[in-house]
């Protein structure tokens, strides 16, 4: 064996190694439930009862329906991001509609034109009808329209 | 579960006469790999057609329509000469070990309901609210609200998961990292079968593990898997056609690389890298080269139609791209040390490199290297121009995108260390099309 070929022995082995070297292969070695239990947790680590909520809220709209969601951090980057996407995702078919855009500018027409308000972790105080309640949040059709 | 599995399997099984029409020698791995991947494909077009032609998405319109594909592909394939010899891949023992990491990839996609915010956000969110009209919604994607789930990107990723939801009867995204799982095989599979033209069962078993991991998005639930496995697919298959001459390799490659043209923009910016590279690589024969190419750009051309028709958004492009450019082209030093300190997996990048000077026949490989880094190039021009945040836009895509580009050089340079070990006898194709180009 060359030297040239010792090299690309050696070269050849550590491609292999750190290509496929990988936490993945301890997996079948681990506690698989707690892995589970911190994957399912993981996209609502800050809000865990928000995933409930917007069931229940999908449970009580329609398909078409308009909603715009108030939580607690109404700052784009700080947690309204996140529960507005993540609203999109629960509540498709309705129409989800921001209330902070992404540099933090409040949309209030939207909060006017939604048809019903989705509030979670904090109180509202307008004049509404509580369509359904539960936990932290709850479900306002708002008066006066 | 049951149901992504029923799917897997009939992607797979609508693939086979796709698989078979094109290349009529297809058996084992490569004609599994190549099956499944042309099943995923086709279920999009076959999607993205009934919804341009207002047909409700329901189990018995996609079946009808997938029936239709299957037996049109069926007798194209039975019309080929059956006078050609059939491509059997030998296994060994190291397959085995492959079969092992593909077990732990399972385990990894399947922990829990997809948690990735970009699969809640864009793939898995399109794909749910299309679910609700079953079709394509236009509205959403053109509501100035939703400019965050990225309008302008291909929906093969939504529209596959959306099949696996009519087989399931309903949104469900517990089971869906098993789609992830199968890209990344099938491109395992392909891998496997064109290493073994070119070198000895234990290194393609062992150059098929190294590219099953490479395939393994961590990212389950985006695009990457899929965009890893046909962008993937499709250079090696470029590279396999621009080394035999061979009309087969170039229809895979073609349809692998259009397929992922439209799984992400990175796709189509791959088709460009290729067709920049086989031209540069092998300038007197382009035309004809080119040409091969063509059903890549054909099946890429309906999405950038219809986006362009629905005026869907692009963001990188949004206000002034060149200002951005002129206000970063000072700080491009700052900006490639940043790239070079936030690289994942740099060792292994390091160690690519080190094959490459080392390698006797680089040459051979030129058309790769030139599409990995013309691709490289795109992947940074965006950062230049991106109107985000560059540090933020850096830290959440760069090791996304390193790792779309990374099964394509690792086999060429696999390849080239792997056969330089062996004796000239045993690497029949180590030097050959070395003046091919």
């Amino acid at each position: 064996m060359t030297l040239r070929q010792t090299f690309s022995l050696l070269c050849l082995a550590a491609i292999v190694v750190l290509g496929v070297a990988s936490r993945l292969l301890e997996l079948p070695f681990i506690d698989r439930a707690q892995s589970v239990r911190a994957m399912a947790r993981y996209p609502d680590r800050a809000w865990p009862d928000f995933p409930l909520f917007l069931q229940g809220v999908r449970e009580h709209t329609k398909p078409g329906d308009t909603i715009a969601v108030i939580v607690p951090a109404m700052n784009w980057d700080g947690g309204y991001s996140y529960a507005y996407y993540r609203a999109s995702y629960f509540l498709t078919g309705r129409e989800v509609l921001p209330l902070v855009t992404a540099d933090n500018a409040r949309v209030q027409k939207n909060f006017l034109a939604a048809k019903y308000i989705a509030v979670f972790g904090v109180g509202l105080r307008v004049p509404a009808d509580i369509v359904w309640r539960e936990g932290r949040g709850a479900l306002l059709r708002l008066r006066q329209r | 579960m049951t149901a992504t599995l029923v799917a897997i399997l009939s992607l797979a099984v609508l693939g086979i006469p796709i698989a078979l029409a094109v290349d009529r020698r297809a058996r084992g791995p490569l004609l599994i790999g190549t099956a499944f991947l042309y099943g995923s494909g086709t279920m999009y077009f076959v999607l993205l057609t009934l919804s341009i032609a207002h047909i409700r998405w329901t189990l018995i319109s996609v079946t009808i329509a997938s029936l239709i594909v299957f037996c049109v592909a069926a007798l194209i394939a039975r019309r080929q000469s059956d006078d050609v010899a059939s491509q059997q891949t030998k296994l060994h023992l190291l397959d085995l070990v492959t079969l092992f990491t593909i077990v732990c990839y399972t385990l990894y996609a399947t922990l829990a309901p997809l948690w990735e915010w970009d699969f809640w956000a864009i793939w898995g969110l399109k794909a749910r609210t299309f679910l609700e009209i079953d079709g394509i919604d236009w509205r959403f994607l053109e509501s100035r609200w939703n400019t965050f789930t990225h309008p302008d990107y291909p929906l093969l990723v939504p529209l596959n998961y959306d099949f696996v939801a009519l087989l399931n009867g309903g949104w469900s995204d517990r089971w869906m990292g098993l789609t992830c799982v199968a890209w990344a095989v099938a491109l395992a599979l392909v891998a496997r079968s064109l290493a073994a033209r070119e070198t000895t069962p234990f290194f393609a078993a062992l150059l098929a593990m190294l590219v099953a991991a490479l395939g393994f998005s961590r990212y389950v639930g985006l695009a990457e898997g899929a965009l890893i496995a046909f962008g993937g697919a499709g250079v090696l298959f470029v590279r396999a056609a621009l080394l035999d001459d061979d009309d087969v390799s170039w229809r895979h490659a073609a349809l692998m690389l259009g397929f992922a043209a439209n799984c992400k923009n990175e796709g189509l910016a791959l088709l460009v890298a290729v067709t920049i590279a086989v031209v540069a690589t092998s300038w007197s024969r382009a035309p004809v080269r080119l040409r091969k190419l063509a059903p890549a750009y054909l099946l890429a051309a309906p999405w950038l139609i219809l986006r362009a028709a629905h005026t869907l958004p692009t963001d990188i492009v949004e206000g002034s791209a060149i200002s951005r450019l002129l206000v970063r082209l000072p700080h491009a030093h700052q900006i490639l040390m940043f790239l070079a300190e936030e690289l994942t997996k740099p060792w292994f990048w390091i160690a690519i490199l080190i094959g490459i000077l080392l390698a006797p026949a680089r040459r051979r490989e030129r058309f790769t290297y030139l599409v990995t880094a013309i691709q490289c190039v795109f992947y940074v021009a965006v950062y230049f121009i991106t109107p985000n945040g560059l540090r933020w836009h850096v830290l959440s895509s760069w090791p996304r995108l390193t790792a779309q580009i990374a099964v394509p050089i690792t086999f060429a340079v696999f390849l080239m260390l792997a056969n330089s070990l062996l004796a000239e006898e045993d690497a029949p194709h180590a030097e050959a099309g070395f003046d091919e180009y």
